[in-house]
């Protein structure tokens, strides 16, 4: 009895081992990129394209698809992959599975993480890219010098979002113009009994903004191609020196005194509610500001200004809900129906979709819709002469908040963050065959 | 088609070839992907290369001089002791408790077990809410002492993961009683009144006669509370997701956070580590508490 049953497991093993020898299966198709761009209204029925969206971006696309079917007969099915959206987005390309289109950060680091020149249709020659604002037309989508992402809204911008009543009530007429009248008009509002910041360590991801808007100057001068080398590392001065500096601000008592457990949420109740005069912070913090409050009273309470050591440079941070990439699933008619559809949301679709959406217009012919927040609009006014954040311009996106959170917490020291970041960016760069890792 | 050197009688009512469907089962969802961890572990596998190259020793060199790993390791580790002395407490507790085969025993029985099969992550965001700084928790202390209460249970970088710990124990102690109450059911009545007759009070009773015969009942559920909470993610993930200051961050949590960034030979590596840090824990373990089923 017992011989059999081990020659079962010998045979069953050496079976498992001769499948390990195969390739990655997620591998897609090698072949020249596509050549024809269908016209908007070409007929697809009998054509179903899947689009692959999280669970705040799923509902984006529901003006255009409703246009899009009524045009081309095509039916188009919105799947929403549960968060961790990338996570779980990577695992399943990783293994085969793909959709026609995704949401997607249109970043080099999350580019290269889909593995874009072999997974992703080239959009080189797109015909609606003479249609946006001249200045937003390559601010990101590229790698390597080959178009893979459509932006569609405009990209979030890192920022101080403060409360314009507790600004006035101080005596403040006029925001900062850069860092160091930044910093003495929080040292002003302390003074007078105001929290001059609000920060959220307790859900983390904010935390890296404090950092990233004190590099914006660097990051000019071209910071992250001097780090994507490594001829610049997190542990040098400029990357250090902004950690360093955070948690001296934060040791200096200028932030919230619940800094340690708070949460977004709590950071959007504070701002409104005046309990905090700033918060460093991207869109989807007004986002969560506009679940608290209708366009009026946010008008009137809340503004945004960019901040960065030398002015009022923002720092800009696509993320997944303001672009979409296409897959190259091996079948040309999908590809080429996923190419459509892109044509015409970004073509005779953007206008209602911008103002389903009320959101900003990237083109110059499609207004902006009057309900657009004015916050939102200072926002999108400081995109022109904003410049990359690390997720936008480095080529890979290590867990500098989550180290800046245990800063927070007292588990790291800022020296620690720089390493433990530094660390974890040379294993993905290493990993990506990046050279210098 | 069988060979017949080895034919016995039984054999004949059982043939081997019965096994092959459970067999296919086991290799397919259990050698194979076993297997696959032992080899991609020794790999570069990413999600930003289609190519997967043998790269020897290098994810296990690169992870061990990073800290990170070893401080998961710990984590880890208090995690599993925590969890295994707060789930037996519980349990033990209950089951003596409610060894009584009353009504109303049976029916709080139910109760406490219903939190097993309850879904990990259900559980983990409702403590969640309940642990919050302004959650229900701090509203009844409130209430009770009559001054504002407001304590970060999830936030404290030395408690919380006692709190954690409590909250995986809270979960599988229905489990736990259930063995126990077992274990109690078979003890011979007989031992237990010539202790009475003899004079023994209660605590002498548990003591010297009862803990010691549920040796078996304490081998299973100290070993699997032990050796399972190794594995523990859901829960910690939905209250804590690591934090705070990483002081909760399990091993699993490390791996799932490993795998998100695309490094998937790395999170291999580690999960392959996480299996012989469990290999080799379990033996000792069990081999003890076997040594104490011996009085039986």
């Amino acid at each position: 009895m017992k011989k059999p049953f081990r020659y079962a497991l010998a045979l069953a093993a050496a079976g498992a081992l001769t499948l390990t020898a195969c390739s990655d299966p997620g591998a897609g198709t090698d072949d020249a990129g596509p050549v024809d761009w269908p016209a908007q209204d070409a007929d697809l029925s009998g054509t179903t394209l899947t689009i692959w969206a999280a669970q705040n971006s799923n509902t984006v696309p529901d003006s255009v698809i409703a246009g899009f079917e009524d045009l081309t007969g095509a039916e188009v099915e919105v799947v929403t992959i549960p968060d961790p959206y990338e996570q779980g987005v990577q695992t399943k390309v990783a293994t085969g599975d793909m959709p026609d289109l995704a949401f997607w950060q249109p970043t080099a680091s999350q580019l290269t993480a889909l593995n874009a020149s072999q997974n992703l249709q080239p959009l080189d020659d797109a015909p609606w890219l003479d249609a946006y604002k001249p200045e937003l037309r390559d601010i990101t989508g590229v790698l390597d010098d080959t178009r893979y992402a459509t932006l569609i809204t405009t990209p979030a911008v890192e920022g101080v979002y403060y409360n314009k009543e507790v600004f006035a009530a101080n005596g403040i007429t006029e925001t900062p113009t850069d860092w160091d009248s930044f910093l003495q008009t929080a040292r002003d509002l302390k003074g007078a009994g105001v929290t001059p910041f609000h920060e959220m360590a307790a859900d983390r991801w904010g935390t890296q903004w404090w950092v990233q808007v004190q590099l914006a100057d660097a990051a000019a001068d071209g910071l992250w191609d001097r780090v994507n080398t490594r001829e610049e590392l997190f542990t040098d001065p400029t990357i250090q020196g902004a950690i360093d500096t955070y948690q001296g601000l934060i040791e200096e008592g200028l932030f919230n005194e619940d800094i340690k457990t708070a949460t977004f949420e709590d950071q959007g109740a504070a701002l409104l509610a005046g309990d905090a005069a700033m918060a460093v912070q991207v869109n989807s913090f007004f986002g969560q500001l506009q679940s608290l409050a209708d366009t009026e009273e946010l008008n009137e309470k809340i503004g945004f200004f960019p901040i960065s050591p030398s002015g009022n440079v923002g720092t800009f941070i696509p993320d997944q809900s303001n672009a979409l990439v296409a897959f190259k699933t091996g079948d040309a008619d999908q590809e080429s129906a996923a190419r459509q559809l892109l044509s015409y949301w970004m073509g005779d679709g953007y206008e209602d979709f911008v103002n389903a959406q009320s959101t900003v217009s990237l083109q110059t012919d499609v207004e902006t819709p009057a309900t657009v927040p004015e916050a939102l609009l200072s926002v999108s006014d400081s995109l022109g002469t904003s410049v990359g954040s690390m997720q936008a311009s480095a080529i890979a996106n290590p867990d500098l908040y989550i180290y800046l959170a245990d800063m927070i917490q007292g588990t790291k020291t800022p020296a620690e963050v720089a390493e433990a970041t530094q660390s974890q960016f040379d294993e993905l760069a290493k990993a990506q065959g990046a050279e210098g890792f | 088609m069988l060979p017949k050197g080895a034919a016995r009688p039984r054999q004949k009512d059982h043939p081997l070839w019965f096994l092959v469907p459970a067999l296919v089962v086991l290799v397919v969802f259990f050698f194979v992907p076993t297997l696959f961890n032992f080899v991609y572990a020794f790999t570069d596998w990413s999600s930003f290369k289609s190519a997967i190259n043998f790269a020897g020793i290098d994810n296990f060199t690169s992870l061990f001089t990073n800290g990170t790993l070893l401080n998961s390791l710990k984590v880890t580790l208090v995690y599993a002791v925590l969890v295994a002395l707060f789930q037996n407490a519980f349990g033990l507790g209950l089951a003596l408790l409610l060894e009584r085969d009353t009504r109303v025993n049976r029916a709080v029985r139910v109760a406490f077990f219903i939190p097993v099969i309850m879904s990990a992550l259900a559980v983990g965001y409702i403590f969640q809410a309940l642990l919050k700084p302004d959650g229900a928790l701090n509203g009844i202390l409130g209430a009770l002492t009559g001054a504002d209460v407001s304590i970060p249970w999830l936030g404290n970088t030395t408690w919380t993961i006692v709190v954690v710990a409590i909250v995986h124990a809270w979960k599988w102690m229905g489990l736990s009683m259930l063995i126990y109450l077992a274990g109690l059911k078979t003890i011979n009545e007989d031992v237990l009144e010539a202790a009475r007759l003899d004079g023994a009070n209660r605590w002498t009773m548990f003591r010297s006669i009862r803990f010691p015969l549920l040796a078996p009942a304490v081998t299973f559920n100290v070993a699997t509370a032990l050796l399972g909470s190794m594995n523990g993610f859901d829960i910690v993930q939905a209250t804590t997701e690591g934090g705070p200051g990483g002081t909760t961050e399990l091993l699993n949590i490390f791996i799932f956070r490993t795998f998100g960034q695309g490094l998937f030979a790395q999170a291999t590596t580690m999960s392959l580590v996480l299996f012989l840090l469990v290999t080799i824990l379990a033996f000792p373990v069990i081999r003890y508490l076997r040594k104490r089923e011996d009085v039986l």
